[in-house]
């Protein structure tokens, strides 16, 4: 019992940052149409930026998140006005091949500079845990998962409440009738690549202190952040948090009761399975 | 299918001097490794016929059905991994281990048909892509099975006898040329074939518009899964080929994502959905790919004095230019989707088209464009 | 025993009840107007007598057979075809590949299914584009072509859904000498139309949508005479 209220802790803890991939991904298919192939990239370039301003200068990586967050939103402003934009109208296919493109672009740079070797982040709590209810939780999993909190309650406020908030949410629900309403389309397709990049690098942020950083470690969190998507509906915010967070029990407890190997493969089954019963996910499309 | 995959005009006169040149290329290459002995020459046109084959498979089911499968390493795999198991465990000779190799992707092929065709898009894209890695995984994992991540090493293949003559005992890179070429050639003419029928009308048709398809009275499963199968099974052959000459298989290597990424791309450099495209597409990456291997391009900005060796520069180029090929097909993917989604062909078509019309009122667009319209 | 016999069909999306308790019954060789303000559910109940999707409710009766939930591609094996409102040219293929694309739904033969679709399109006078992009053509050459693929398929019944849709008064009469001929080639016909002048010219009986319920039946004369009808289309029939 304690194993199984542990292992669904930690799968919500590592849940929350995969709820932020995957809230990243959603909010660019919502407003562009586009499935970024590149999300697990920009993660990783996340990670990859939180490295060097903790070897450089010494910031711990909770902290040089105010440093992540908009670099991270200028770097996928410029992605989205000199690649994204060229494919808005074509075909899905070529969509996805040129992020499939970008993806390899951004993971093999970084492997010629830096080299494919593992880098880690060690601050005085990487491993440290903390008690809560008699359980133990990884300190800095839970730091995360606050800070992913808080995110998220920022981004539900901005969507809800203000004005360019609102014109994201009106641009992904009908892109003809929010042009037709006076609402600068392109421009908010440039906010929703920049926010989503964000998001992604803040994820990247954050696990940084307790995952290996090294070029390819994005490719399964793009595969992972889509799987989640479409379990919580494309497009909706809401269904990718619990989307993050259902695949981060699931796949934790596939590891403690299956094997560590195997977790993704039940991931992966889940998503088929979700394609094949209901491939509009939990929550329905395009509602944010 | 006159529209798509020819170059020059269809008049019967053409025709005729097509098939001449081929059969011209066709009987140099046969005679090819009597003249060149030089091992790593014959080892690129290996490398060649390879991509051919792999690119003309996955053009059956992406090219002219439309279905983009990022998931083929899935039949690569599966079939190098079924015959080199049995060849290295059981013994059993690989001309027998093919067979069961094309079965196992068969089986797969028309299990991920059933999930995924129902599939639009997008999402057949991610399930492929899923399916594959879940089989990667798998393998991966199963260690008692598949050895896992440490692969399987071929120790040696049996030598090929008809009765009592030996044909080759595959010790050098002969045997492995030939086969090559067979295999580049068999799915060369399968492309032909299928686009030269009703099934490539329909696949076409598929991949057009699929309701209007559905209302032509065009059985979209069916087609769909036929298409995959041939795919596969010409996948699967292809990844025994590779087994037997590498000698060496891991999971890796030939189940991952990167390889199926790559069959892709040969198809749509050269211009996809055209029987030649992928032809295009392995002439211009296996020597790319190659020369970055090799450090070519290295040496070449040596010698020619544009960077010194033992510079900084230099030598960062030297240590790492070698590994970024995967780094160039990237690049490639996004120059070739932004500026010829159409591919070498189709572009090098409507450059053609443009220089024998240049005053039509309505342009006659042999290419879609990037939104897929003409 | 008519040809198409369309029984208490209901389409539900949501809450929404696209079509509502349609019947109507279309004879063998008759051509069936259908009209209707935009959105009464004409395109909806095509695509529920061709299996686009089944009927929430009712039945659809083909030659006596009932379809409800058949594919498509049987339906059109059956023996109909429809065209689509919004044109669906195969873009990459050439004029006559389009049309061979039907053809090929009676035979396996390249060659034959080649002959079949020249004749076609020598019916619709477009032999001469037979090697051009479909993708290529203009809206009205579109429309054609639509029309010569689905009756290489031959049918007995062709739905056609605005097939006079977006087109000049030139192409409007030619499309409306088109729905004719095929009328004496013996083929039935059910065409959606917002052509008041070319609903007349055609129909021998027309029925009339509104909100998804069947509002009239009955000859062109009658219906144009029909208080609701005018009052369901007031402003918006085009008496061109």
């Amino acid at each position: 019992m304690r194993v199984l209220l542990q292992s669904t802790a930690s799968g919500i803890l590592i849940g929350g940052v995969y709820a932020l991939v995957g809230i990243g991904l959603t909010i660019i298919y919502g407003v562009m149409r586009v499935i970024n192939f590149a999300h697990g990239e920009l993660l990783m370039l996340g990670m990859y930026l939180t490295w060097i301003i903790f070897t450089s200068f010494g910031i711990d990586p909770f902290i040089s998140i105010a440093i992540t967050i908009p670099a991270m939103f200028l770097f996928g402003a410029f992605l989205q006005k000199v690649l994204i934009n060229r494919v808005l109208n074509a075909l899905p296919q070529n969509q996805i091949l040129l992020t499939i493109g970008l993806g390899l672009v951004l993971s093999n740079l970084v492997m010629l500079i830096y080299t494919s070797d593992y880098k880690i982040i060690t601050t005085s709590y990487s491993s440290s845990t903390i008690n809560l209810a008699g359980l133990p939780l990884s300190l800095p999993l839970t730091i995360s998962l606050l800070i992913t909190s808080v995110i998220t309650g920022i981004l539900y406020v901005f969507l809800l409440k203000t004005d360019t908030g609102q014109a994201i949410r009106a641009t992904a629900q009908d892109r003809d009738a929010a042009q037709l309403m006076g609402i600068n389309v392109k421009r908010m397709s440039v906010l929703a690549f920049g926010i989503g990049t964000a998001l992604a690098g803040t994820a990247g942020a954050l696990v940084s202190p307790t995952y290996y950083i090294f070029p390819q470690v994005g490719g399964a969190f793009t595969l992972k952040a889509f799987v989640i998507v479409v379990l919580g509906g494309m497009g909706s915010v809401i269904g990718a948090t619990l989307g993050g967070i259902i695949i981060g029990v699931t796949e934790s407890l596939a590891a403690v009761y299956i094997s560590s190997g195997m977790k993704e493969v039940f991931v992966y089954v889940l998503f088929l399975l979700v394609l094949l019963f209901k491939p509009s996910g939990l929550l329905g499309r395009s509602r944010m | 299918m006159k529209s798509v995959g020819r170059i020059l005009p269809p008049a019967s006169g053409f025709a005729a001097v097509q098939l001449l040149v081929i059969l011209v290329v066709v009987a140099a290459l046969f005679v090819f490794p009597y003249l060149v002995v030089n091992p790593y020459v014959l080892h690129l046109m290996i490398l060649l016929f390879l991509s051919v084959a792999m690119g003309e498979s996955w053009n059956v089911i992406g090219g002219y059905c439309g279905q983009y499968s990022v998931g083929h390493a899935a039949y690569f795999g599966v079939g190098a991994y079924a015959a080199l198991m049995l060849l290295q465990y059981q013994h059993v000779a690989p001309w027998w281990g093919v067979w069961v190799a094309i079965a196992a992707a068969l089986v797969i092929s028309l299990l991920i048909g059933t999930i995924c065709f129902r599939l639009r898009g997008p999402y057949f894209v991610l399930a492929s892509i899923a399916v594959a890695e879940i089989i990667r995984l798998v393998v991966l994992n199963w260690k008692q099975f598949t050895n896992g991540a440490e692969g399987i090493l071929l120790v040696d293949i049996p030598p090929l006898k008809v009765g009592a003559t030996v044909l080759t005992d595959w010790l050098s890179k002969t045997p492995f040329y030939y086969l090559g070429l067979i295999l580049a050639l068999a799915t060369l003419l399968v492309n032909y074939l299928v686009q030269h029928s009703k099934l490539g009308y329909f696949l076409q048709a598929i991949r057009e518009d699929q309701d209007a398809a559905h209302s032509l009275g065009i059985n979209l499963s069916f087609y769909k899964n036929v298409a995959l199968a041939i795919s596969a099974l010409f996948t699967a052959v292809s990844g025994v080929y590779y087994g037997l000459y590498i000698g060496f298989i891991d999971p890796a290597s030939v189940l991952g994502v990167d390889l199926s990424v790559q069959m892709v791309l040969i198809c749509i450099i050269g211009g996809i959905g055209t029987n030649f495209g992928p032809v295009v597409g392995a002439l211009v990456l296996v020597p790319l790919s190659e020369a970055l291997r090799a450090n070519l391009l290295s040496k070449v900005l040596f010698s020619l004095g544009v960077v010194k060796e033992t510079s900084r520069v230099g030598g960062f180029l030297k240590e790492n230019l070698a590994h970024a090929h995967v780094l160039i097909y990237g690049i490639l993917v996004v120059v070739v989707i932004l500026f010829m989604p159409d591919g070498v062909l189709g572009f090098g078509r409507k450059l053609i088209a443009q220089r024998s019309r240049p005053f039509s009122a309505k342009p006659t667009s042999l290419v879609g464009g990037l939104d897929g319209s003409a | 025993m008519a040809l198409l016999e369309i029984s208490h069909v209901f389409k539900f999306f949501g809450g929404l009840a696209a079509n509502s308790d349609i019947v109507c019954s279309v004879e063998s060789g008759m051509i069936m107007g259908l009209i209707g303000p935009n959105g009464s559910g004409k395109t909806t109940l095509f695509n529920c007598i061709t299996g686009y999707y089944p009927p929430s409710r009712g039945d659809i009766v083909f030659k006596g057979q009932r379809l409800n939930g058949l594919k498509p591609d049987r339906v059109c094996k059956l023996g109909m075809a429809r065209t689509w409102q919004k044109v669906r040219p195969l873009a990459k293929l050439t004029v006559l590949e389009n049309v061979m694309v039907g053809a090929l739904a009676r035979t396996s033969s390249l060659k034959v299914a080649r002959q079949a679709a020249t004749h076609q399109l020598e019916l619709m006078r477009m032999e001469k584009k037979a090697n051009v992009l479909a993708g290529s053509l203009s809206i009205g050459e579109r429309k054609k072509l639509e029309v010569a693929r689905v009756l290489a398929t031959q049918p007995e019944l062709v739905l056609l859904d605005e097939v006079m849709g977006g087109l000049n008064p030139v192409e409007s009469e030619e499309i409306i000498e088109l729905i004719l001929d095929i009328k004496k080639r013996g083929l039935t016909q059910m065409v959606i139309e917002h052509d008041m002048k070319a609903i007349m010219r055609i129909s021998d009986r027309v029925v009339v949508l509104n909100s998804g319920e069947k509002l009239a039946e009955g000859t062109p004369q009658e219906i144009v005479r029909n208080p609701d009808v005018i009052t369901a289309y007031l402003g918006s029939a085009r008496v061109a």
